[in-house]
């Protein structure tokens, strides 16, 4: 009789309550320093949060889910950031992940000379992401006639397999993974974040003011676990390339090495070694 | 546990099902709403990005007309969106679902608004879709309407889902219900009427108050019977005294003994033990030392006999011992004098040494009886042979014995019949004056009359009587009967008689005696009944005996001393009670012919003349007899001279003819 009353009430009260964790959806596209991300979600450090990833091939991407509400955070830079403050006011950056140190890249089939005289080039971007901003930046730095520019908007997914031609010129606004292919066809690498000396680009975890305060608690674990990846990146970064280079195109472990070096981690440690000042 | 009262648990039980009932609907329903909230957000969402994605990537053409069929597709294949609307940067609507009616200026909620609580209630979602030309961004408006009808049905088929498990759920909890009220109550109950009907298995602690309380009170209550079934078995069947078996158990033991040789032949002994004198020890130590002593002798018995032997309690001291498996009767002697030796050991009481000693008696089985009554008859015979033979021994039972004592209980029947049916009779012997001749007194003396078997003399009947109360009786009967007489005679010619009567030592010490007297001397001339005592009044308790003696004198009846000579003829009773008359025994008188006897007839005469007192020579049968006591001095005789002792009629009529012809 015990039993039954004491399973009785146990029925009753478990019918009645609801979980502890909401679960936690995090839109984060194909960029080697979202790495962390990967990692995490792959040794489930995540899932031990209650956070799961939406990966997507492009920024664009994810800009187009968050925006309709489908993820609760997204990994982005700081243009998508002003872009989504129409819709979303109270968006803040809650984690501040990386700078890009020539991990945002223009590629050509011509040099800059070259392109200066040229009647016509084709370039190809992601027209509503950062790509916009770096290409304005280098139109103006090295004086292109923009009326000579024909822009082409797509997806880094479909960028990436865009083959190489030397009929025409092409400039390629481009960020890692998407460059190594790239790279390979014959492209150059004309401008990057590295050696820029006007634009700076920041990815960080993006969510709303309302949401971060309401998961405080588990947001602060979570850049616990994104502070520990990054320090077993550095550790075992062989380790961490097995798990992740599925969410990285499946680049080799060279071009992943060599694109960990594209960025700069945003962190208490790697601060003081930070060119952010 | 603790318990509860039926009206608590059944009060409780209900709001328990209420509350779990209503509690687990309201989460069914809440997470219903959810789910649906849930898939609906999502489907809109993914409906709205597919849409927005194709409307970015086609849009830009700037050919609307292109992109209707799509749209009019999506709208059409789409659940939950059933209009669609776009406007362009100056609000011109450049495409519609509705094309005749188109809705106009709601104002519908951004899409990053969308929250899973208020989807179903928002009627339509607007959001941008941005496009470029080269670097510069130009915006379109998309609204999108929601198909109510959609969620309409959602939520009816969700209310049918609802109510059918609701209906399981009242299924369930009343199931559950009926379980609680099984478990608690009715098996309970009935396991509570198998209780008080087996009183086998005390069940377990009830949860309900009420039944646990009914449960206990059982328990107790059947505790306490057990508790009581088996003193009162122990009191039927044990004596409380000494622990031993009592009758009752006894005789159902020689049963089963008797029951166990029918089918398996084996002989038993029944032992009759008897205490010596045992009510000595009663009477002058008092009944509390008394059952210590017997409880020494329920000891002793136990240790004398074997393992198996049964020893119980039957009477006051007396005893029966069992043997069973008594082949030979050696065994029995075995243990006989195994008790007689340790009776033999003087045992100590209240700082005091006793010895104490035993009479037994043993019938045989099957020789000697084949029922338990007979067994038990017979081995109270052979122990009273045993007291007859002097005590302190045993005697088996035999069956010369076995007709002695019928022949006694037979006579004590008929005494007792007698005097139920006045079969007793008195006789009268005169007592006739030494000089004159004349019959001036007389002896009654009672005879038996059977009517079968005629004049039954008293020695036949007499000592047995004096061996029970019986004599008391008889007694009884003779002065009431005499007493009779004396009344007929005292306006008759035989006014002048007197009449002795014998009351035995027995009765004289009969505390009714005096006052029984008393009555029959208000009837009578006290002076005419005179009371023959023998020497053997004295030798219990003398101080009491002259006290009677007094009491008798004081009612101003005379006493005679009987038989004087035989006994103790103790010179200081002469002295000490106030005798009247002596009665010179017969066998003195047959004597009279040698020098001797006449010396004893003629001292006993001379110390009487001495002492004033009357002399009567019993047994005068010849004249010579008759002579030398009238030279003797003796004043009365009695004896077959005269007459023999003669029915009252012949009596009557003999005092008329000797004392008239005289």
């Amino acid at each position: 009789m015990k039993y039954l009353f004491l399973f009785s009430l146990f029925f009753l009260f478990t019918s009645c309550t609801q979980k502890a964790n909401e679960k936690i959806e995090i839109v984060v596209n194909s960029w080697i320093g979202y790495t962390p991300f990967f990692y995490a979600q792959e040794k489930s450090y995540l899932k031990n949060l209650n956070i799961e990833l939406i990966t997507t091939v492009s920024l664009g991407e994810s800009y187009d889910i968050f925006s309709v509400a489908k993820a609760d955070m997204l990994t982005a830079t700081q243009h998508e950031y002003n872009a989504l403050k129409k819709d979303f006011p109270s968006l803040e950056p809650i984690i501040l992940i990386d700078k890009s140190f020539g991990g945002d890249m223009i590629l050509s089939n011509r040099t800059i000379k070259e392109l200066q005289k040229s009647n016509s080039i084709d370039v190809y971007l992601e027209i509503d992401s950062i790509n916009n901003e770096m290409i304005q930046e280098f139109t103006n730095k090295y004086h292109l006639d923009k009326d000579k520019i024909n822009y082409i908007n797509k997806d880094q997914s479909k960028i990436k397999d865009l083959p190489y031609s030397e009929e025409s010129a092409i400039i390629i606004v481009t960020y890692s993974p998407y460059n190594i292919e790239l790279l390979k066809t014959g492209y150059k690498e004309l401008a990057s974040t590295k050696n820029s000396d006007t634009i700076i680009v920041i990815d960080a975890l993006f969510a709303n003011h309302e949401f971060a305060k309401k998961h405080q608690k588990r947001l602060l674990q979570l850049k616990a676990v994104i502070d520990r990846s990054i320090q077993e990146i550095k550790t075992d970064p062989k380790a961490v390339y097995l798990l992740t280079k599925k969410y990285l195109n499946n680049i080799s472990y060279t071009e992943y090495k060599k694109s960990l070096k594209m960025i700069q981690w945003i962190n208490k440690l790697d601060l003081e070694k930070s060119t952010i000042k | 546990m603790r318990s509860l009262s039926i009206k608590y648990f059944i009060l409780f039980a209900v709001i328990f099902l209420l509350l779990g009932t209503t509690l687990t609907l309201f989460q069914f329903y809440k997470n219903s709403e959810k789910n649906i909230s849930k898939l609906l957000t999502n489907n809109i969402q993914t409906e709205i990005l597919n849409m927005k994605h194709y409307l970015k990537t086609n849009l830009n053409k700037n050919n609307i007309n292109e992109l209707i069929s799509h749209l009019d597709s999506i709208s059409s294949s789409s659940k939950s969106i059933h209009n669609i609307h776009i406007f362009n940067e100056k609000k011109l609507s450049i495409y519609a679902t509705e094309r005749v009616s188109p809705i106009l200026n709601k104002e519908c909620t951004p899409i990053s608004k969308i929250t899973r609580k208020e989807v179903l209630e928002e009627e339509c979602y607007s959001f941008n879709i941005t496009l470029y030309n080269n670097l510069t961004p130009y915006f379109f408006t998309s609204e999108v309407y929601i198909d109510k009808q959609y969620l309409h049905q959602l939520l009816k088929q969700q209310t049918i889902i609802l109510i059918s498990y609701y209906a399981l759920l009242v299924i369930l909890f009343f199931l559950l219900l009926w379980i609680m009220l099984k478990k608690t109550i009715i098996v309970p109950l009935e396991e509570l009427r198998q209780f008080a009907y087996y009183s086998n298995t005390t069940p377990k602690k009830f949860f309900i108050n009420e039944i646990e309380s009914i449960r206990h009170s059982l328990s107790m209550t059947f505790a306490r019977l057990k508790k009581e079934q088996e003193e009162l078995y122990k009191l039927s069947t044990k004596d409380t005294l000494s622990g031993l078996y009592n009758r009752m158990s006894l005789i159902d033991k020689i049963e089963w003994l008797i029951a166990s040789s029918d089918r398996d032949p084996k002989k038993f002994a029944v032992i009759f033990f008897d205490l010596d004198n045992f009510k000595t020890i009663n009477d002058s130590q008092g009944h509390v030392f008394g059952d210590k002593v017997l409880q020494n002798i329920s000891n002793i018995l136990l240790k004398s006999v074997r393992d198996h032997d049964i020893v119980s309690r039957v009477g006051g001291d007396e005893f029966v011992i069992l043997l069973p498996s008594c082949e030979k009767e050696t065994i029995v002697v075995n243990v006989l004098e195994r008790i007689k030796e340790e009776l033999a050991k003087p045992f100590h009481l209240d700082d005091h040494s006793y010895h104490l000693t035993a009479s037994m008696g043993v019938s045989l089985y099957p020789r000697d009886g084949k029922d338990s009554q007979t067994l038990l008859k017979h081995a109270d015979i052979a122990m009273y042979r045993s007291k007859e033979l002097g005590k302190n021994t045993y005697h088996f039972f035999t069956e010369s014995l076995n007709r002695t004592i019928e022949q006694k209980i037979a006579m004590q029947n008929l005494i007792e019949t007698s005097l139920q049916n006045n079969y007793f009779e008195l006789y009268f012997q005169p007592k006739t004056d030494v000089i004159s001749g004349k019959i001036v007194a007389c002896e009654a003396l009672i005879r038996l009359i059977d009517p079968k078997k005629g004049l039954i003399p008293p020695d036949m009947f007499i000592p047995l009587a004096e061996e029970s109360s019986l004599i008391i009786a008889i007694g009884e009967w003779v002065v009431l009967e005499s007493s009779r007489v004396l009344q007929k005679w005292q306006h008759s010619d035989l006014q002048d008689i007197k009449m002795s009567i014998n009351i035995s030592a027995k009765h004289f010490n009969e505390s009714n005696l005096i006052s029984m007297l008393q009555e029959v001397c208000k009837k009578i001339d006290k002076s005419r009944l005179d009371i023959e005592l023998t020497e053997s009044v004295f030798v219990n308790n003398f101080e009491h005996t002259l006290e009677t003696i007094k009491q008798v004198k004081a009612l101003g009846l005379t006493l005679s001393l009987d038989d004087f000579g035989t006994g103790y003829s103790s010179l200081s009773y002469l002295k000490n009670i106030p005798f009247d008359t002596l009665k010179i025994d017969k066998i003195f008188i047959d004597d009279l012919e040698s020098k001797k006897g006449k010396s004893f007839v003629n001292m006993i005469i001379n110390i009487a003349n001495s002492l004033e007192l009357e002399v009567v020579a019993e047994g005068v049968e010849e004249e010579k007899q008759l002579s030398y006591l009238q030279k003797m001095g003796c004043n009365t005789y009695q004896g077959y001279l005269c007459s023999k002792p003669l029915p009252l009629a012949e009596f009557e009529a003999l005092c008329k003819r000797v004392n008239n012809s005289n």
